[in-house]
Order: structure tokens, then sequence, then C-alpha cells
């Protein structure tokens, strides 16, 4: 009885060690910042790409951390194959050796916009932050960033993302600062003195958040009143059902890019991806169910993709501020911290 | 002694050991020496920085190295390895960044000496205390992630001085998280006592009931519970619905992202750890001794005083040292449910970890915090009379 115990438990215990012997070399992967926009990716551009070339591709959500990225360059197990990353990450990234540089003789670099590639990012998709609010409980909410510091005009919380790129650009716009000095200004330590002073005024009424769902969450629960929220889940919501009517003047845009991870597995194969993925026939399906904004040129200037979509940002752009990639990169680091040290005040 | 049975032992535990070791005690220490470790420079500037270490400090580096410099950052940055130079220098001065990526841009139209070129195109590279600044980060270590985790940095001439207000936050976050910790630690303590009492004098059939009752919201994701909060303490949750109806309050109370939501949450995540050693510590008390106490005229405080509680310190001490432990890591719950003055230090190693990935500040913050709450806990063991297991005094 102990003997055929113990043979068994032995026999269980070795085959447990094989197991992982027997894995076959994994899928390609894709990361991006979920949503809606990744579950309609998903369908057309991963899954277009999987039925046509005959490749299995899975996918996954991350919230913009870089941390895992570079860990598993350095470690040498790479999990991931193409990401979603933003401008500024993706340029420090690229410095710092963990994305690769676009073989641009797999992707065609002339299909997109001026300024939609990069050395290790072609241009996905235009995202923007706007001023919203609940229409069903406040009629006449704030109309630009100099409103919503108003708190006697518009009582109740407000919700800004927890992080120096964007709120303090919308500070300095709430102080005044026309759009086209706003990184003039923040460039200078008074500038910065001055939208931190700006949002010292507002602190005690703001929530933060910092994740994308967040903003739509505390304003349709009506923990918040107004919040500055990513425009395509603002509108996707309003497509649901609920009001929420996206003010265009407080617009604040840029671009995400396809990178490949470096040193990956799949390199080449990751790089056919991301030249499908921002060619114009994947992007004109995905363009029936989601308010795209690519960076390719053929989609983004289509005048039926722009009549479909009001909430294509490239139409938006005159309005709307462009969060400079450069300001971001060389002073992201340091407007960071210092913001963390502010907010923990 | 080195017996049969010593020996047998220490082969049992030698695998487990080994395992620790291993997985656990090396990785560990391995991220904790990027406290101190200053790598970049040494490896990615090999021939500047033994340059640099021949440099007197005192007069301006010869062409030389300003020269050597320029061409090892350039190779550096075609082989996309020249981000942590870029950032270790960054993070010691703000700024750093551009006057360097300026340099390296301007240098290839330099017509006579790169010193002379780069000197003209921005004063800073004609600053000894800049070229102070790069021999100090030549490594191989570094003070620069322990200081600033206390808030205070190298001056120009090398001297140990506070950082700017603006970016000062370490010491009051460690002060919070410890604040925040204890008050949890002493709550938890306080609540679970007269639970772990009842559990352990109940019949059989109802103290296993009440260990259900306290496991499974234990045994529930940390993360689930942390956002039933959420929806429990939000504006139009069930807690201002009923305090509107019974008309105590006219305008619903904020009690989402307060301290008081911090430690209503975490409380109620770390009560099992004090509620189970408590449980089990009380259980192992023989109720003999307070009859005899009784029986030899010792009023009920008494009792409790003199003998119940000293018994029952060894499971407090236990409780109350994970919950402090646990509680100083935190990290999901004041961010999921805490305003902004409520984030503890964990916050920022996060932040440091993930965002920033500056792992040399982070694993400096996390050493400092494992060392603070080694010697508070030490603390509490020499002073706190019966904290140490079997602290009886009958």
């Amino acid at each position: 009885m102990k003997s055929k115990f113990f043979v068994s438990a032995m026999t269980s215990l070795l085959l447990a060690c094989a197991l992982p012997s027997l894995a076959s070399a994994r899928d390609l992967m894709v990361v991006g910042f979920g949503g809606g926009f990744q579950d309609n990716a998903r369908k057309h551009l991963f899954q277009g790409y999987a039925t046509e070339k005959g490749v299995k591709i899975t996918d996954d959500v991350y919230n913009g951390e870089m941390a895992k990225l570079y860990s598993m360059v350095k470690s040498g197990d790479i999990t991931f194959d193409v990401i979603m990353v933003e401008a500024p990450e993706m340029v420090r990234a690229c410095e710092d050796g963990v994305l690769e540089k676009l073989d641009w003789t797999l992707i065609n670099k002339d299909k997109f916009i001026p300024g939609g590639t990069s050395a290790c990012g072609a241009g996905a998709v235009g995202w923007g932050v706007s001023l919203f609010y609940d229409q069903a409980r406040t009629p006449q909410g704030p109309a630009n960033y100099a409103d919503l510091w108003n708190v006697q005009k518009f009582p109740g919380k407000r919700s800004l993302r927890s992080g120096a790129k964007m709120t303090m650009e919308i500070a300095l716009m709430a102080d005044g600062v026309p759009m086209a000095d706003v990184y003039k200004v923040l460039a200078t330590p008074e500038g910065q003195k001055r939208a931190f002073a700006k949002l010292d005024e507002l602190k005690p009424h703001i929530v933060w958040w910092k994740s994308g769902a967040q903003p739509l969450q505390l304003v349709g629960s009506g923990e918040v009143a107004y919040a500055v929220g990513y425009v395509g889940r603002t509108i996707k919501a309003t497509e649901g059902g609920a009001k929420y009517p996206v003010q265009w003047n407080t617009l604040l845009f840029s671009f995400d890019y396809w990178s490949v991870v470096r040193n990956s597995p799949n390199k080449a194969e990751a790089m056919k991806l991301v030249n499908y993925m921002t060619d114009e026939k994947p992007l004109m399906n995905l363009a029936q169910d989601w308010a795209v904004s690519p960076a390719t040129a053929a989609v983004a200037n289509n005048p039926e993709v722009v009549k479909k979509n009001p909430g294509m940002v490239a139409s938006h752009a005159k309005e709307g501020l462009f969060i400079s990639t450069d300001f971001w990169v060389e002073n992201g680091a340091d407007l960071e911290a210092k913001f963390n040290a502010w907010v923990a005040k | 002694m080195v017996t049969k049975r010593n020996l047998l032992a220490a082969a049992l535990i030698a695998p487990l050991l080994l395992l620790v070791l291993v997985s656990f005690i090396v990785p560990l220490g391995a991220t904790l020496y990027r406290a101190v470790e200053d790598a970049e420079i040494p490896t990615i500037l090999p021939n500047t920085t033994t340059l640099l270490r021949q440099w007197d400090g005192k007069a301006l580096p010869s062409e030389q190295v300003y020269h050597s410099l320029i061409t090892e950052l350039r190779d550096a940055q075609e082989q996309q390895k020249a981000g942590p130079v870029l950032n270790r220098l960054n993070f010691e001065e703000t700024g750093l960044r551009s006057l360097l990526l300026q340099g390296l841009r301007a240098s290839g139209r330099f017509t006579g000496s790169t010193k002379e070129g780069l000197i003209a195109l921005n004063p800073r590279w004609g600053d000894p205390q800049f070229w102070g600044l790069v021999k100090r980060s030549t490594g191989p270590w570094t003070p620069l992630y322990f200081l600033r985790s206390v808030d205070l940095k190298l001056g120009p001439d090398g001297a140990v001085v506070p950082t700017a207000e603006e970016e000062a936050v370490f010491i009051r976050l460690f002060v919070r998280t410890f604040e925040i910790s204890l008050t949890v630690t002493l709550i938890c303590a306080v609540l679970a006592y007269p639970i772990a009492y009842t559990l352990s004098i109940l019949p059989q059939v109802w103290t296993n009931i009440g260990i259900m009752l306290v496991l499974i919201p234990f045994w529930t994701s940390i993360l689930v519970r942390t956002t039933a909060w959420f929806i429990i303490l939000q504006r139009e949750g069930p807690i201002n619905a009923l305090l509107i109806s019974l008309h105590v309050v006219d305008q619903p109370v904020t009690m989402i992202f307060t301290r008081f939501a911090v430690y209503l949450a975490m409380v109620h995540v770390l009560l099992p750890f004090a509620i189970l050693p408590l449980y089990s510590v009380m259980k192992g008390i023989k109720p003999d001794y307070m009859r005899a106490a009784a029986s030899l005229g010792a009023p009920g405080w008494r009792r409790f005083l003199r003998i119940y509680l000293p018994l029952s310190m060894p499971g407090v001490a236990a409780g109350a040292m994970m919950v402090f432990m646990l509680s100083v890591g935190f990290y999901i719950t004041p961010a999921l449910v805490g305003g902004s003055g409520d984030q503890m230090i964990s916050y920022f190693i996060a932040f440091f970890t993930n965002t920033s990935v500056n792992w040399g500040i982070a694993a400096a913050l996390a050493a400092l915090l494992m060392g603070m709450t080694g010697v508070l806990v030490a603390t509490a063991w020499l002073l706190v009379p019966g904290f140490r297991a079997g602290g009886v005094r009958v």
C-alpha cells in the first residue's frame, strides 16, 4: 500500500517535470491598452492577419507600464512580440534598446501621415482626452478648462489623470496660456511652478484616475461631476445610451505606435503583422465597428471614414493640443517625479 | 551537536534552504544591490570612465576626455544603448539629458576641437562641477539613490545637501506609511482580541462556523474586496442612501478617497491575519489557570490582566507583527480607495519600478523600508513585555 502510493507519487512528479519540455513554441503575442479598441482590433486586425496567413495570434492587455518590457528584454525571456506604446515611452524605450528598430522593407513607410512613423514605431491610432460630464445629471457643464476650475459655478468633484503628462498642460490652459505657447511656458521652471500653483487651487476637488475605464465609471456613478477622459471610450459610452457630450475644444491628442519588442523570437512575423495592421483594408474594416483615428493616410483622409467617425482625432486636430512627444521625452522623468511629490503632499 | 539525528534533520532541511536561497535571497539581494550599483557609465562609456578616473578633478579635463565622451555616446546611441546613461545623469541633475543630446547632435558639425565646440555650444560643458558629477557617476558604487530616498543629494562640490522642496517627499511618505500601518495594527489587535476570545470559548460547532466566517473573506481576492468598498462607500452607495433616508445628513457624505476609507479597507483585509494566530494561542490557554486565580480571590479584571493577557501575548505579538509587516507594504488598497494624500511609500516603489523604470531608487526605497520595519519589529521584540514567544510570567 505504502510503496504503491510512493511509486505513483514519484511517477506523477516525474511527469510534471517533463511537461514543460513538451510545450511548443509560443504564438505571436500582441499587447495593447485594452478597451473597446482592442476588442474590435482583435476581430479585424489580429484575427484578420491570423486567417490570411494561417498564423496563430493571441493578445493581452497592459496599462502602459514599461518595467515588464525592460525586465523581459534584460532576462532574455521575451513573451511579447508586438506592443502598443505611447509616443514618449516609445522614444525612450527605443533609446534604451528595449524596442526593435523597425525594418522598413517589411513595413511600407509611405502609407503614413507625416509624423506617423518613428525609428521604433509605426503609427497605430490617434487618441485624445477631453472634458466630459453626464448631461443627465448636469444639463450645463463646463465648456473649457478655465470653467473646470470655477468651483462656484460648477460645483462637484473633478477627475483628472494621475500623472504630469496632460494634467500640467490642462492647468496652464486653465490659467490662460494659449495652446500654441503651452510647451514653451511649461519648459521653464516658472511655468512649472505656475502649473502646480494652478493645480493647488483645484486639488481638494480632484479625484485622480489611473486606468481609462475609471473616469467613465466615476462620472457614471455620480462620484465626480466632470472628468477628463479618453475620447474614444466617451463616444462609445454615448453610443451606448449615456449622455456625455465631448467638449472638442478641450482636446489633447497624440498617437500610439505599434512597436516590436527587442530580440523577439518572432521578430519578422511581428513586423509583417504591424504592416498588416496599418494597411488600408484592415483599417477600413475596423472603421466599421470602431471610431478609429489611424495614422495611415489613405484611411485618415477617406471622406467616408471621416463622416462616419465624428470622433476621429485627426479631424479635430486643429481645435486641440498635440501632446508634444519631444517635450515629454526630455522632461517626462523629472516632471512625473515632481508631480508625484506634489500629489502625495 | 553533530549527532546522526541532527545530520538527518539538516539533510532534510537542506533542499528547502537551497530553494529559499536560490529563489528568494539571491534575487532579493541582486535587486537591492541596484540601490548602490552605478554600472551604467562604466559599462557603456568604458574609455571615458578610465580617463575620468585619472582626471584630478580640479581644472577642466583634456580634449581627449571630451572627444571620448562624444564618440562613445554616439556609438551607444547607434546600438540603442545610450538611454541608461542619459537617464542616470538626468536623474542626478535634470537637464543633463538634453545637454548631452544637444552636444551629440552638434558635434558632427564641429570644425575645431570637440572641447571648444561643446563649450561654445553651452557653457555648462566648461563647468568643472559638471565633470565632477560625471566622474562621481563612474561608479562602481553611488550613494545617490539612498541619499535621494531620505530627501538629500550631493551638492555641486560633493557635499550632502537637502533636495529641493518640490521633490522632497520621501521622509514625509515614510512617516505616513508607519503612521497608517501602526494605526491599522492597533485597530486590528483591539478588534481581533474579543473575536478570537469568543471563538476560543464557544462550543466546537459554533467555533467552526465562526472560523469559516473569518476564512471565507480571507480567501476572497483582495482586489475584489477593495473594489467592493468603493461601491459601498460611494456617494450614491448604500451607506449614503441609508444615512439620507434616516435624515442623519442632508448631503451624501464623502467617504471614498479619504483616510477613513483606507483604514476601513485595510482593517477589513488584514483582520483575519490578526484573528487566526490569536485564536490558536487562546485555544491553548488552559481554563484551569483562570479558575485557580478565581479560587484565590482575584476579581475578573485582575484575572484578565495578570493571567490571561500575558498568556495571550504571544498571539497578540504574532498577529500584530503580521498585520504590521503586511500593511507597511500595502499598495493596492490605498491606491484604490485612498485620496492622493493617503498614498504610502509602496506606491512610489511601484511607480519607480513600473512606470519610471528607475530601479536604483526603487531598490533604495525598498531597502530603507525593509530596514525601518526590521528596526521597529526588533524594538517591539525587545521592549514590549511578553512579546517574545513564551514570554510568560506566571
